[in-house]
């Protein structure tokens, strides 16, 4: 249903005007005061030098977690790639070694000039292996391929980034991420 | 010769070195875009532009705050190429955006720069006024340049042959001749009072009675109004209005054709606000003090005038460190690049702050000329006739960049008239209330017993 709003008629004060527009140049004028003196305080960032803060909620780049031992928690189930809005998720599963857990990943890529990001496959992961609060926010690359993310890409973060979520803290993190990768028999091509 | 021999050599250098005072305008092109630019972006919670930089040696990318941003502006539009529209005329096309920016140079002769200096030097009493051109009917003069401006619009309206340039012109025309009318008539109440059309026996009018604004402040709002009117800025913008005629009548215009339009918009507000400054607010007066206390204590007056300048100086740095206080604690990655930068307006702050205390001391302990009355006319040193005018200059040029911060403060507030709203404003409101302001004003002056 449309909502009709109905104005209130302006009154002779404001059919005038010019108090109005003095009203509006005092408005500007503290805007512009504030810039003046108060330089530092302005809401713009100066962007490639200065960062807007992130928060770890903002859906930015995703990653995969990692369990203890270095392997993705990803256990190749699929619901992401069907969750996908936009199908930018190509995963191949391979068989696991470990005889608790049925599949491994074996390929795992995430197009991100397909993705819109909206977030529904960090939801409709079962494992939580799939999370988006890298705050990394730029994607900026020379050609095409190298946008899309692998499993390499997705894999080696560093856990001193994340030093509020204790799940990440257990990984092995950084070059041990790899040699862990290596270890689980897991080389990643391309 | 005889011209030449009864005057002194410093008279004549005075009298030369006045022509100094038709460059004025083109630095106002130079303070009034970035004041325009960054005035823009703080009141719109921007930055404004800041990011083109000279490199220098020490200090690194030394970026002004921004200034240099003019100059890269300045050097595009001059290296672009300059090209006609097939089928303009191509003599008035290239002539129509050089009258604008050629009247500016005529239009400072006629105002007031500082008060009638008298002072003796040789033997002789020398008297040299504040214009260039000291005219009894200063005021028409300035008026007429002021409107042939518009024949620049106009003629590259016709000429550029298009349908947006040429209805821009036609607005152009229109609304310059409604508003010459109504800032002529509202002047005119000032015009009366102090019976002279010459702007140096107005401002001394306002300087022994009161100033412009309170005797007359429905007609300073009325002169304001069709003054921003007539320079062709918003909110009164029509001519140019980007929703209807792609850019008015210098759609055609690339380069520095269109640099000189946009130059020449720049003096025109630069010439409008010296002379509303003039006419209104007592021009090159200091107010609550009188000429003549200034020369009684001249080397009081400069160690003011110093210590005010030291004042904005220490001002500048304050805002300086606070903000470099504010960058080293940030995480910008150029902020070491900065803080370099800001060495060197440090460095120049606390010079300047330095030298003008210093200059202030050594003014006030130290110089104290004499002031002699030859009949009845107080008669000065060369040094403080020549003090009195930089004072008088720097309190004019003050209250002009104020009346330009008033333009661009207006332009970036309100939004644009209609076309015929523009017209109603002019012709059925300011108009009348000019010519009632007019009539009261002479009842009132006669009855008062004026002149």
């Amino acid at each position: 249903m449309a909502r009709v709003i109905r104005q209130r008629p302006m009154n002779w004060v404001e059919r005038l005007y010019i108090f109005e527009a003095i009203r509006g140049l005092w408005t500007t004028l503290k805007h512009a005061a504030r810039g003046l003196f108060r330089y530092e305080e302005l809401p713009t960032i100066s962007y490639p030098e200065g960062q807007p803060e992130v928060r770890s909620t903002y859906r930015a780049k995703h990653r995969l977690m990692l369990r203890p031992d270095g392997t993705p928690r990803c256990v190749a189930c699929g619901m992401c790639a069907a969750a996908c809005p936009a199908h930018c998720i190509y995963i191949e599963a391979t068989a696991s070694d470990d005889p608790r857990i049925e599949k491994k990943v074996k390929r795992f890529d995430i197009d991100h000039l397909t993705c819109v990001f909206c977030g529904l496959c960090v939801e409709a992961c079962p494992v939580d292996a799939l999370r988006m609060d890298t705050k990394e926010i730029i994607f900026e690359h020379r050609t095409r391929d190298e946008f899309v993310a692998n499993l390499k890409t997705l894999t080696s973060w560093d856990p001193k980034d994340y030093p509020d979520d204790a799940q990440s803290q257990k990984a092995p993190g950084g070059k041990l991420n790899a040699e862990a990768r290596k270890v689980w028999g897991m080389e990643v091509k391309n | 010769m005889d011209i030449i021999e009864s005057k002194t050599w410093v008279e004549w250098l005075i009298t030369i070195a006045k022509f100094g005072f038709c460059f004025v305008p083109v630095l106002y092109i130079l303070l009034l875009i970035p004041m325009e630019r960054r005035g823009a972006g703080f009141m719109q919670d921007r930055q404004g532009p800041n990011r083109s930089y000279i490199k220098v040696p020490y200090f690194g990318k030394v970026r002004l705050f921004g200034y240099v941003q003019n100059m890269c502006d300045g050097t595009k539009l001059f290296f672009k190429e300059m090209f006609a529209p097939k089928g303009a005329k191509k003599f008035l096309y290239y002539v129509a955006p050089a009258i604008p920016f050629a009247i500016v140079f005529l239009s400072p002769c006629v105002i007031p720069w500082f008060g009638p200096m008298v002072f003796e030097w040789g033997g002789k009493v020398v008297r040299i006024a504040g214009p260039i051109v000291d005219s009894e009917v200063g005021i028409l003069l300035l008026f007429g340049f002021s409107s042939l401006s518009a024949y620049g619009a106009v003629l590259a309206g016709l000429s550029s042959r298009s349908k947006y340039s040429y209805l821009g012109s036609l607005r152009t025309t229109a609304m310059t001749i409604s508003y010459e009318v109504c800032q002529g008539l509202s002047m005119m109440g000032l015009l009366v009072l102090a019976g002279s059309f010459s702007l140096t026996d107005i401002v001394s009018w306002q300087e022994h009675h009161v100033w412009g604004i309170v005797a007359q402040p429905v007609a300073f709002f009325c002169f304001l109004i069709a003054t921003i009117a007539e320079t062709g800025r918003a909110p009164f913008d029509v001519a140019e209005g980007e929703p209807e005629l792609v850019a008015g009548y210098h759609t055609e215009y690339g380069a520095m054709q269109f640099g000189l339009f946009y130059m020449g918009e720049y003096s025109h507000i630069c010439i409008s606000s010296l002379l509303v400054a003039t006419l209104f607010l007592g021009g090159y007066s200091v107010p609550f003090v009188t000429t003549e206390t200034i020369q009684a204590h001249m080397g009081g007056s400069l160690a003011i005038l110093c210590w005010v300048l030291a004042f904005f100086a220490l001002a500048f740095l304050h805002m300086i460190y606070r903000y470099s206080r504010k960058l080293r604690a940030s995480a910008q990655s150029n902020k070491m690049e900065i803080l370099q930068e800001y060495k060197l307006y440090k460095g120049i702050g606390w010079i300047a702050a330095f030298v003008l205390v210093c200059a202030g001391i050594a003014s006030w302990m130290l110089y104290n000329p004499q002031v002699t009355v030859v009949n009845g006319v107080a008669v000065n040193t060369l040094g403080a006739a020549l003090g009195t005018a930089l004072i008088h200059l720097l309190v004019l040029l003050v209250k002009s960049v104020f009346f330009c911060w008033v333009w661009i403060w207006v332009r970036w507030t309100l939004p644009r008239f209609r076309y015929d709203h523009v017209m109603h404003l002019g012709w059925k409101i300011i108009l009348n209330i000019a010519i009632l302001n007019l009539v009261v004003t002479a009842v009132v002056a006669k009855l008062m017993g004026g002149n």
